[in-house]
């Protein structure tokens, strides 16, 4: 069964003024559960506007968004649920910090869940080790802490809610490569022990390319393509059309094969890049 | 609740208002604000409610706009009516609820309750379509015009409208990161909207820390970015855009200068004319 619909909705910004915009047009889809799904489109294409409706900080125009079946804007306490159940980690959330202790900043989120002092600490230590917070960091402030541990206690504090559903606003922006793989590390350490849907928004195509199991297209509001990787990338003229890019390996691959080597181009990884290569430069005996 | 702010904003467009300079702008909002300020009958309070109707008209900001600015003083101006209302004992008398007490309502205070609300609506109407016909860039640099012979007694007009600027400049950004860590705190399940005052008062705590800590590396970076490009706020600066008196800002100088004489003269030196406020009732 899905854990999250999305049914029909729109969405419009500051009607009535010349500001007017429409963000999101008769967007509908569906999540399963454990699913890793990336969400890419272009700067005001809409997925931020999308994923603040997912736990009801904006609420649809018209159309629904079901979790576990139940619409999470029917009353009050359903959309209480709905923030619990669904996290959502904005855009460099350490700038969201606030706390005295990394400790304290963390156990916000389960505080404001109502949870016992022991299943709060419970819960900080556990998404500590998650997104691989070294314990003595915990009672240190966390503005004193680099740039790269402050965007791993950020993210734990979204985490330490044990969300059914974790969603990451770029979660890699301004992160060097150690940074960027430590960050993509802990999201699927979090799906594989809690067994979460985590949707990943992100310019990367690289990114989705190498750990999303299925990809949603935002263009202008409206949900352009949703399908698996190898669905996404075959429309590339499309994306490209869209603002959008393919991952460089495809990219690479595309350009040998224009070049007149006799590979296949719906490779997204650099591994299977670098094995396509392997096994073409085996063919021509070269190796 | 925050994107309710209105009064500040600015609304881009090619009306006459829009094109005046913002200099003329400026004096004639003062010379306006003068005028409201002296007039002590409805005739001449009547004119000038009139002509910031006609103003907002002319500038084409749309009625939902204005009326949202308006919003946000409602309370102040129900308040000073009340107040009128009974402070005031001139005239018959409507309603006198105590028959052992000398408190009443009369028509003298309910006239003045009245006069009061008029004035407070078009003094928030002309002045807040000052800054929503006028960019924040033109704004500051009429300012700092109008203040530079300020300069000879050893005031550094130039910093000051600096800091204003960058002052404007940055309250929209502020707005959006407000915003932006209202939604993220929410997101972990803060409650902004209920509690008691004290619970409320706390709950802002997530807010403003984040919000501070921003604002602090904000200065630094523009800081460092102004110093980058080796500004020091000393020596002369040229214009790329010199601001130029038109026609139409001298005539509208001229009909403004005009308006507020004759509301001065009617309200302290033509007594006996009809449109004494007292002698209307």
């Amino acid at each position: 069964m899905a854990v999250l619909e999305v049914k029909n909705i729109s969405f419009g910004y500051s009607h009535g003024t010349p500001f007017e915009i429409t963000a999101l047009k008769n967007v509908s889809f569906s999540l399963e559960k454990g699913e890793l799904v990336g969400v890419i489109g272009h700067t005001g294409s809409g997925k931020s506007t999308l994923m603040q409706m997912l736990n009801s900080l904006l609420k649809p125009e018209s159309g629904e968004i079901l979790l576990d079946g139940k619409n999470i804007n029917a009353d009050k306490k359903s959309v209480k649920e709905a923030r619990h159940k669904v996290g959502l980690c904005f855009q460099y959330p350490e700038y969201q910090l606030f706390e005295e202790t990394c400790f304290k900043d963390i156990s916000f989120g389960p505080k404001n869940m109502g949870l016992s002092e022991e299943e709060i600490r419970q819960r900080v230590y556990t998404a500590a080790e998650i997104v691989g917070l070294q314990k003595e960091l915990l009672d240190k402030s966390p503005f004193d802490l680099s740039g790269g541990q402050k965007r791993r206690c950020a993210i734990a504090g979204v985490i330490a809610m044990l969300p059914e559903v974790l969603i990451l606003d770029e979660p890699t922006a301004g992160l060097d490569p150690v940074g960027r793989a430590g960050v993509l590390e802990m999201i699927d350490n979090y799906r594989r022990q809690t067994g979460a849907t985590v949707i990943i928004v992100t310019h990367s195509m690289d990114i989705v390319a190498s750990i999303a199991d299925r990809i949603l297209v935002m263009n202008k509001g409206e949900l352009a393509f949703n399908g698996s990787v190898s669905d996404i990338f075959t429309h590339s003229r499309e994306l490209v059309r869209m603002g959008l890019d393919v991952p460089v390996a495809t990219k690479i691959m595309l350009a040998l094969r224009n070049k007149g080597l006799e590979i296949s181009s719906d490779i997204y990884t650099l591994e299977d890049a670098a094995k396509e290569l392997c096994f073409f430069l085996a063919k021509e005996g070269k190796i | 609740m925050i994107k309710d702010i209105t009064i500040g904003q600015f609304f881009p467009g090619d009306s006459l208002i829009h094109k005046l300079d913002a200099r003329a702008k400026i004096v004639v909002l003062l010379l306006f604000i003068v005028a409201l300020f002296t007039c002590r009958n409805f005739f001449s309070l009547g004119l000038l409610f009139l002509m910031s109707i006609i103003s907002v008209l002319i500038s084409k900001i749309s009625f939902s706009v204005v009326l949202k600015g308006l919003k946000a003083i409602i309370f102040l101006v129900c308040f000073t009516a009340v107040l009128q209302i009974f402070y005031n004992d001139s005239g018959e008398i409507l309603w006198k609820p105590f028959s052992d007490k000398d408190f009443a309502i009369t028509t003298g205070g309910v006239f003045s309750a009245l006069f009061i609300t008029i004035r407070i609506v078009s003094l928030i109407l002309s002045s807040s379509l000052l800054t929503y016909t006028t960019s924040p860039t033109m704004l500051t640099e009429a300012i700092e015009r109008l203040l530079s012979p300020l300069t000879y007694l050893k005031v550094n007009v130039h910093s000051l409208s600096m800091m204003m600027t960058i002052a404007l400049r940055f309250i929209p950004t502020l707005i959006e990161e407000i915003n932006i860590i209202m939604s993220a705190q929410k997101a972990r399940g803060a409650d902004l909207e209920t509690g008691s005052l004290m619970q409320r008062a706390k709950a802002l705590v997530p807010i403003f820390v984040p919000l501070f800590v921003s604002s602090f590396r904000r200065a630094y970076e523009l800081a460092f970015a102004m110093e980058c490009r080796c500004y020091t706020g000393a020596g002369k600066r040229t214009r790329m855009k010199k601001m130029q008196f038109a026609l139409r800002d001298y005539l509208m100088l001229v009909f403004i200068i005009i308006l507020t004489a004759s509301v001065i003269y009617l309200s302290y030196f033509a007594q006996s004319t009809l449109f004494i406020f007292e002698k209307v009732i």
